[in-house]
């Protein structure tokens, strides 16, 4: 970690439109390659505006962000060559199968041929949906279409892999895979940036983790870390609901 | 360039997969043609024996002005005169009666004596005029027509339009004139053999001395015949091609409401390669739409007994119009689904501004028949530079330097609308203000 980091964000604020409270407030935050890095915090706390504006969806309204020592507002069209996003929201067409999906995702990403072939071919296997690959995204479960809609962000093999809540709504056995297939595609040097409501996931997969809440970072570091500077809990949820507080969430 | 025949498959892909929706976007402007064509062909030029407009006839005269209308109502086979209702013979009462009950649209109530009245008038003219050949210096001729004011009466239901009122009127007012000029002829031809018993009336009866002969100037060899269907086949492509604008909008809104617009967002590819592909695989829609419209007007029409449509023989063209007018039609599609919020923003926009703009570019009615304003308005829209392309190139047999300004426009046109699509979505993203 003494590298310099793949990710550093300054101080970064976005206003929506119509809203006097900031959906982020002055977020400052350095991401390691390497890392995987856990964006944590309950409804609302602004993780999927952030990762929005890292990959370039929109700008922030304050702030600077640069990935890969490129500025986000100048170089976003050559910063999204190396990034790999899985949006929180399904993001796939409905009527075309999961290899069309794929292989028009993968175009798009410069991908073509053979290469892309086998690398769609692969996906599909590990993620066990070779059977259906040529139905219609249509007809698939709730588990089936997450799992495409991850494989269509990394299918590139991205250097830095956004995932918004990738494992919500999803049965136990999809999350662990997609758990320990993240695990290994970071072993092979993807960076990985996750939100989560789940702490006991992130507790397991993540080598450092932000808790973020009404825009704000509240504690930031290794799940380790963080459990020895809250001694009186046990796990990270425990501190996660003692720092946000119980109150309900829209 | 593999990005975008990438996005073209894709784009082709969903749309044959809408198998609902493309049978709406084809069989929709079919059905409008050929239901226009006959209500436009059979509402008016009636070209079947069956008499189309109903006319009360009251005829109180009994003399040449009432048997020469009804005579005349008889040989156009666009009224029939009816004399009596219910077996009961119609009398002015009862004719107003039902035209005010809207039972019947037109009743003509022909006075009494009408014919006679119009005798003494022209008596009086000519004897005046042949005095005047005598004795010069008297004013014969003060008030001589104002005396004796001469009325037929005419019933209208409210309901009839101002168009067909007046064509009815005038034709009235025609047939009225050409027994009056007859009666004078023939009076002045008895006055003359009274006076001048040596007189010889030329043997001849009064006819028209001019006739109207109906040449129509085209750049061809072959001449082409401006038929209602000849007008109306390239309005309604021009309109058919105009309302890809609402499956255009609904998959440009769809990809967004569907997150796959997010996600392409985060790839490295433009709007404008986005937009591209669509518009490839749409302007194949829009053209095969016209080659319909086109084949509908050939061979579809005849089968309902209405002229068929004479495409003429300059297919290059033609294509190039159709390929230019399409694209206008494409861009401003691209245009409205961008700006457009949802589905229902777009449809509702999408479609009436079509109709609008057709209107205003004189698809339903002729821009020359439009008052000044509306003429100047015309040419701001994008259908009246297809239309008058079009027409150029159906009724005029122009070559391509005489529509060279409408494709120079109708192109400058869709480079406006796709760069203000670009434009909007740079500074408004789909997400994130
Ligand atoms: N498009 C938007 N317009 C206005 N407010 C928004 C918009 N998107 C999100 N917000 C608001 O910004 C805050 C952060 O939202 P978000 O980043 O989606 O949170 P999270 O992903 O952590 O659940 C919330 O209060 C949310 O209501
Ligand atoms: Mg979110």
């Amino acid at each position: 970690m003494s590298d310099r980091p793949i990710i550093e964000i300054r101080d970064l604020t976005k206003f929506y439109k119509g809203s006097d409270e900031p959906a982020i407030k002055s977020i400052s935050l350095d991401i390691y390659p390497n890392e995987i890095f856990g964006l944590l915090g309950p409804n609302g706390a602004g993780k999927t505006t952030t990762i929005s504006i890292l990959c370039g969806l929109f700008p922030p309204t304050k702030g600077e962000v640069t990935i890969d020592g490129m500025d986000i507002r100048s170089s976003i069209d050559r910063i999204k060559h190396i990034i790999g996003v899985v949006p929180q929201d399904l993001a796939l067409y409905p009527t075309l199968s999961a290899l069309e999906n794929l292989t028009f995702f993968g175009n798009m990403y410069g991908m073509r041929g053979i290469l892309l072939k086998d690398r769609i071919h692969d996906c599909l296997k590990i993620f066990g949906l070779e059977k259906v690959a040529h139905k219609q995204i249509n007809s698939y479960s709730g588990g089936m279409k997450r799992r495409v809609n991850l494989i269509a962000g990394l299918l590139h093999k991205p250097k830095l892999l956004f995932l918004d809540e990738p494992t919500v709504g999803i049965d136990v056995q999809s999350r662990i895979f997609i758990l320990d297939y993240l695990n290994e595609i970071n072993k092979l040097g993807t960076t990985i940036i996750y939100t989560s409501h789940y702490m006991e996931e992130a507790e397991n997969l993540c080598t450092r983790v932000a808790i973020v809440d009404r825009g704000n970072i509240i504690a930031l570091g290794k799940p380790a870390e963080l459990l020895i500077k809250h001694p009186e809990f046990t796990n990270l949820e425990n501190i996660f609901l003692h720092l946000t507080g119980k109150t309900l969430r829209d | 360039m593999f990005k975008f025949f990438s996005g073209f498959r894709k784009e082709a892909l969903i749309l044959l997969r809408d198998i609902s929706g493309l049978i709406l976007v084809f069989l929709m402007p079919m059905v409008m043609v050929i239901i226009l064509a006959l209500v436009q062909e059979f509402g008016w030029n009636t070209l079947t024996s069956e008499p189309q407009v109903q006319v009360l006839f009251v005829d109180l005269d009994h003399d040449s002005l009432g048997v020469q209308i009804e005579n005349g109502f008889n040989s156009s086979r666009i009224f029939k005169v009816i004399k009596s209702v219910d077996n009961v013979n119609l009398t002015q009462e009862k004719a107003r009666q039902l035209v005010f009950e809207g039972k019947y649209q037109i009743a003509v109530i022909i006075p009494e004596n009408v014919t006679k009245r119009i005798r003494n008038k022209i008596q009086l003219l000519v004897a005046k005029t042949m005095s005047a050949l005598t004795m010069p210096s008297l004013d014969l001729f003060k008030d001589i027509f104002n005396k004796d004011t001469i009325e037929v009466t005419l019933y209208f239901d409210p309901a009839v339009r101002n168009s067909f009122k007046n064509a009815f009127i005038s034709s009235l007012k025609e047939k009225n004139a050409r027994i009056e000029s007859k009666m004078v002829f023939n009076t002045f031809n008895n006055e003359l053999k009274r006076q001048f018993p040596q007189f010889r009336p030329p043997d001849v009866e009064y006819s028209e001395s001019v006739n109207f002969n109906e040449v129509y100037p085209s750049g061809k060899e072959h001449e082409i015949i401006p038929t209602s269907t000849q007008h109306n086949v390239p309005s309604w492509a021009i309109f058919a091609m105009f309302f890809i604008v609402i499956p255009l909008t609904s998959s440009i809104i769809k990809e967004r409401e569907e997150g796959s617009l997010i996600r392409l967002l985060t790839m490295p590819v433009s709007y404008l390669n986005l937009f591209l592909a669509k518009i490839g695989v749409y302007l194949i829609v829009c053209f095969i739409q016209f080659i319909l419209m086109v084949l509908v007007g050939i061979y579809l029409l005849p089968l309902f007994g209405i002229p068929a449509f004479d495409p003429g023989n300059q297919y290059i063209l033609l294509s190039v119009m159709a390929i230019t007018s399409s694209l206008a039609a494409l861009g401003y599609g691209i245009m409205v689904g961008t700006i457009a919020k949802t589905h229902q923003q777009a449809a509702a926009f999408g479609s009436v501004s079509v109709v609008i703009l057709a209107a205003l570019g004189g698809l339903w009615v002729p821009t020359y028949l439009m008052p000044p304003i509306m003429k100047h308005v015309a040419t701001f829209s994008p259908l009246n530079w297809a239309h008058a392309g079009f027409l150029d190139v159906f009724l005029r047999g122009s070559d391509f330097m005489a529509v060279s300004h409408e494709l120079v426009k109708l192109f400058i046109f869709f480079l406006c609308t796709i760069a203000i699509a670009i434009v909007y979505r740079k500074f408004k993203p789909p997400i994130g203000s």
